[in-house]
């Protein structure tokens, strides 16, 4: 059979209706439009009944005085909106920080306790998994607050605290230690130790790779980075010239015009959308340089230059943007500057015993402790305990799921216990449980958003105290939308970059 | 291997793994627990932990200064909240539905299993020895005391009866074993002098304490229930055993998807039908569309019917679209866009006769649902409760869980379908939405939905806010189902696909016929545990002040008068009631998994 002729294929054509290709799009753009047109809709619906109940919908509240006190965090009194939110924002992130350190370690526990040969610690592990995994974490949060109320009250008693540790119906206080004026130019001394240790881990790795010998690397590196932090004690006032440094590149943000970064996102938005255009065609072209594509690949680049057009106009409209860059890198290298031009001899560390003060009626903890109030114990408490219980159970699943024949052949080869655990199990293992729990962190940090049941002022909290005072309900929700969706997005771009480091170690 | 394949092997027993040998008492007290001197030392720390930690939390349960009174004479608020006494019948009948319609369902789908009466003996030999244990280091009474160690005694020698003098072929099956359980506790109720708790809500409000057995009210209905659930699991083995299997279980899906709404809507409500209204236009326009739209669908999916028959359906999806332009009403609106669905899919389901009825009579049993139900939705309550809206407390939580599965469900596969899609923009949007939704928190979402969304309705519509919240947790249900079902759509092999289109298949033809069952079989064991997190979620409605049972028992018992500070005991107890129900939960989906071999492909 020879192949049709063109005049054959144009009458065998399919007809425009049954055409899978005009099927696809206009049932993919109705939907579009209907979506939008939906949303048009609801979205004039809002404004009128906005306007009717006077409702304001600006971001105006952001920079005018609000009357509101919060329980604790960088700033109990703040003075504007802005600033409310931004101490709510804090406290999220120092409740979700502090969630995700000892919930892995909790978790960690868990895990191997259910693992254990021992039936009375397995037993145990099983225990604590199908308790606290199996009660709402709001239940355990607002019990562990009922019964943090009810401790003994703080006492009458003024003054610093002798102790380690106070437990109290004002909460649980211990003694602090914290970084002081030196600390910044310290630090520069550790990133330089930092550096070196990299360079003698590597040394040492080399050296145990052509001879064999022992020479643990690891050690080597920690040892130098204790030296230089030993040292660095003693030398950090040397770095305070970094100071002058900072200031002059807030000098010169400052003299920076406002088109500047415009023109610069532009560039880079357009810049982008080309080089990725060029790049998929050239991928989609054929070793003989010859060019398909399909209209999937045509949606492609039509998207990545609407978008790209989108963050032009963008920037070019909202000149605020480019403002607000400038600005706060200025402001960025401004505090920078003040970190360093410090006294010569400041200390980089402090510490301070809790106290008790009498600021109103009633006695509470001072501010020289380590303090952590009733709210804050409470959530930090239910999303550790409930979140190490779905940890332990990702953990204890990526051990199991190492094939046996692995740990078998490495025990065959004569590996030690701990050399089978360490090099052979935990790394596979390691990958399989790295996913999982990368989503449980994401569900603690969402889920410390339930601390306005127990008072604890975090961004949600202070969210709805700013509307209820300001009456301004869609710009919180969209702060707050912005707020959550960028520490899922932190979150998740962190566990990905390990994910993918995990897997090219995989050969 | 296909799917009638699956389900055949699904109902032989799979055998059991060899048994390991069963040490003596000693040694395996010394390859469990002393094996090693590090073993030995986290044996000793351990048990002085759990001594210490058991110690500790019995001495909190039984202080003197608990309130237990608060939980037990308000169990009534904390399941229902305020309604009316005198109208509590209606919920037993809604409680008698559920249990029938679950006694025969566990006799169809013979849930249970057979358990030797010796492992029987062991379990309860465990038990009676740990209470024992318990009853020793609690800060009981001389008397509580020795009456507890004698109960537990007697419950372990009875263990140890089992144990050593029955056959070791006996066996007994866990649902008898259940019925005998339940049987004792509601027994208990008629013989043990609990006590009589009444809150008497006056300006003063006081509680009653009587000495004796609890009142009839409650110890008479908890009787007839049990009585109910057994006489259904023995209708449920007559109807097993004399109808065809296949349609039976399909009716009692139907049944089992029917009664949350028809129980709400029709029994706890007591809605106050205008007759005159419900003849003259609600049945008239129901039986305008089960003709007119019958005769359609009957004639679209004539195979025959060709070309003409998607234009006429793509006519019929405008017209849906155009009745919303104008005036009409809102059932004359929805009824016609679920004719444009059938019409659209009818297609897809063409065939002989028989399935031409089949298609013909769902869109009649669909429609009549959705007509019955926005009548009924539509028609007002007359029970007096507070709030205006029927259910509150454990009830509410119910609800609001099952309302969420039913419509998070097709929803969420929609949304995996879409994004698992070859069309850009379907799967730009799916992502979107899921990525966004995944990515706020829960509280969020329904702080927006009870504060925000009622300012985006047009003039004259209006929302409860309980049906926005509702809204609410089904977006944000569906988001996270997607994700389930999507992983279920990616384990389809490429040769499944491949397959259905060489038989000639449409694509909507090859996604319900043969990918999603596949899907959806493997995803069950996520979607189990997504339903778990549902019913554990729904207590975040105390957060925006539903009256849901975390809200009673935390902001309300602790206020009544005699009851102040009453948190803890309420707490505990919501908490177990969400354990119990979350375990049993978890616990089935385990023994699913084990029964039909689900991840063991």
């Amino acid at each position: 059979m020879t192949a049709p002729t063109t005049q054959e294929r144009v009458s065998q054509r399919v007809p425009l209706w049954r055409d899978v290709i005009v099927l696809k799009w206009v049932s993919q753009v109705s939907l579009l439009a209907a979506t939008v047109a939906a949303m048009w809709f609801l979205a004039t619906q809002a404004g009128d009944n906005l306007v009717a109940r006077n409702i304001p919908t600006d971001f105006g509240f952001l920079e005018e005085p609000v009357m509101i006190q919060l329980s604790e965090g960088i700033d109990t009194h703040p003075d504007t909106g802005a600033r409310a939110l931004w101490v709510g924002m804090v406290n999220t992130i120092r409740m979700a920080v502090a969630g995700i350190f000892f919930a892995t370690v909790l978790g960690m526990i868990v895990g191997l306790a259910r693992l254990s040969d021992n039936w009375l610690v397995r037993r145990l592990g099983t225990m604590w998994v199908e308790i606290f995994r199996n009660t709402p974490l709001l239940v355990q949060m607002i019990f562990y607050f009922s019964v943090l109320t009810t401790l003994p009250r703080v006492g009458l008693g003024t003054g610093p605290i002798n102790g380690w540790l106070h437990i109290s119906n004002k909460g649980i206080s211990m003694p602090r230690v914290f970084i002081a004026d030196g600390f910044y130019q310290w630090a520069i001394v550790i990133f330089i130790g930092a550096v070196a240790a990299h360079y003698v881990r590597r040394h040492r790795q080399r050296i145990h790779d052509e001879t064999g010998a022992n020479t643990s690397p690891t050690l080597w590196a920690l040892g130098t980075i204790t030296v230089f932090g030993l040292v660095g004690l003693l030398i950090h006032p040397m770095f305070s010239w970094l100071g002058s440094v900072f200031d002059t590149i807030a000098d010169l943000l400052d003299s920076i015009p406002n088109a500047a970064p415009q023109v610069l996102f532009s560039l880079a938005a357009t810049g982008g959308a080309a080089v990725w255009i060029r790049r998929f065609l050239s991928a989609r072209r054929s070793a003989l340089g010859h060019l398909s594509l399909t209209d999937d690949d045509w949606f492609r680049m039509a998207f990545a230059a609407l978008v790209s057009l989108a963050v032009v106009f963008l920037v070019v409209r909202w000149t605020g943007l480019s403002a607000w860059t400038l600005n706060s890198s200025r402001d960025l290298f401004e505090v920078m500057a003040n970190k360093f031009n410090v006294d010569g001899a400041a200390r980089p560390f402090d510490a301070m015993r809790p106290d008790i003060v009498q600021k109103g009626r009633f006695p509470n903890y001072g501010k020289s402790g380590l303090t952590m109030s009733i709210g804050f114990a409470a959530c930090f408490f239910a999303v550790v305990i409930y979140t190490s219980a779905f940890i332990g159970e990702n953990i204890r699943g990526g051990i199991l799921a190492v094939p046996k024949g692995q740990s078998e052949a490495a025990n065959a080869v004569g590996l030690k216990r701990r050399h089978v655990l360490r090099h052979v199990v935990l790394p596979q293992a390691f990958r399989i449980i790295l996913p999982p729990t990368g989503n449980q962190y994401l569900n603690l940090t969402k889920n410390t958003s339930l601390a306005v049941a127990v008072g604890y002022s975090d961004v949600f909290q202070t969210g709805t105290t700013v509307f209820n005072q300001t009456g301004r309900t869609l710009p919180v929700f969209a702060i707050w939308g912005l707020f959550y969706l960028s520490c899922s997005l932190t979150i998740s771009v962190v566990v990905n970059w390990f994910n993918v480091r995990l897997k090219l170690v995989e050969r | 291997m296909t799917i009638g394949d699956f389900a055949a092997t699904a109902n032989v027993p799979i055998t059991a793994p060899p048994e390991t040998p069963k040490l003596p008492p000693r040694e395996w007290v010394k390859a469990n627990l002393f094996s090693s001197w590090f073993n030995s030392t986290l044996t000793v720390v351990t048990a002085v932990l759990l001594l210490a930690i058991f110690r500790g939390l019995l001495g909190f349960l039984f202080n003197p200064e608990r309130q237990w009174h608060a939980t037990a004479t308000n169990l009534r608020l904390l399941m229902t909240h305020g309604y009316p006494e005198e109208q509590y019948l209606r919920i037993w009948v809604c409680f008698a539905v559920i249990l029938t319609l679950t006694g025969i369902s566990m006799a169809v789908w013979r849930a249970g299993s057979a358990m030797p009466l010796t492992g029987l003996g062991r379990k309860l030999v465990a038990t009676g020895s740990t209470f024992a244990l318990l009853t020793v280091l609690a800060p009981f009474s001389t008397r509580a005391t020795v009456i507890w160690l004698l109960i537990t005694a007697a419950v372990a020698v009875g263990g140890e009866t089992l144990r050593r003098f029955v056959d070791d072929e006996r066996t007994m099956s866990t649902l008898a074993i259940l019925t005998i359980t339940l049987a004792g506790v509601v027994a208990s109720l008629w013989v043990i002098p609990y006590g009589r708790h009444t809150y008497v809500m006056h300006r003063s409000p006081t509680t009653l304490h009587e000495p004796g057995t609890v009142a009839l009210s409650t110890k008479f209905p908890w009787t007839i229930m049990l009585l109910v659930a057994v006489g259904a699991y023995f209708v449920g083995i007559f109807l097993r055993d004399r109808l065809p299997a296949n349609p039976l279980r399909g009716t009692l899906v139907t049944l089992w998807l029917l009664a949350p709404p028809a129980l709400v809507f029709l029994v706890v409500r007591d809605p106050d039908f205008d007759t005159g209204h419900v003849v003259g236009t609600d049945i008239p326009i129901f039986l305008a569309y089960a003709v007119l739209g019958g005769g359609l669908l009957l004639w679209l999916t004539r195979p025959s019917t060709g070309e003409i028959g998607r234009i006429v359906a793509a006519v019929v999806l405008l017209a849906g679209f155009a009745t919303f332009l104008t005036p009409m009403r809102m059932i004359v609106r929805i009824d016609m866009l679920m004719l444009a669905a059938f019409a659209l899919a009818a297609p897809t389901f063409a065939g002989g006769p028989q399935a031409r009825k089949r298609y013909t009579a769902s869109w009649l049993g669909v429609l009549g649902v959705t007509s019955w139900l926005i009548t009924a939705v539509n028609t007002p309550m007359t029970v007096d409760v507070p709030r205006d809206f029927p259910l509150g407390g454990f009830s509410l939580t119910l609800m609001v869980a099952i309302f969420t599965i039913v419509f998070s469900f097709p929803l969420g596969v929609a949304l995996a379908l879409a994004r698992t899609s070859t069309m850009p923009i379907f799967r730009l949007l799916a992502t979107g939405f899921i990525e966004v939704v995944r990515g706020i928190p829960l509280v969020t979402v329904l702080f927006f939905f009870s504060v925000v969304v009622p300012l985006f309705l047009p003039d004259g519509m209006e929302i409860t806010e309980i049906s926005a919240v509702i809204v609410g947790y089904t977006l944000f249900s569906a988001a996270y189902l997607a994700e389930n079902v999507r992983g279920g759509l990616q384990s389809v092999t490429r040769g499944q696909h491949e397959a259905a289109e060489a038989v000639g298949m449409t694509a909507s033809q090859k996604t319900v016929f043969i990918v999603l069952p596949q899907a959806l079989r493997v995803s069950i064991p996520p979607l189990v545990g997504h339903c778990i997190g549902v019913f554990k979620e729904t207590s975040l409605m105390a957060i925006i002040g539903l009256f849901d049972i975390l809200y009673i028992a935390r902001n309300v018992i602790p206020n009544q008068f005699e009851y102040l500070g009453s948190t803890k005991e309420n707490v505990i107890f919501v908490s177990l009631v969400y354990w119990i129900f979350a375990y049993q939960m978890s616990k089935a989906s385990m023994r699913l998994e084990r029964r039909t071999g689900l991840g063991e492909r």
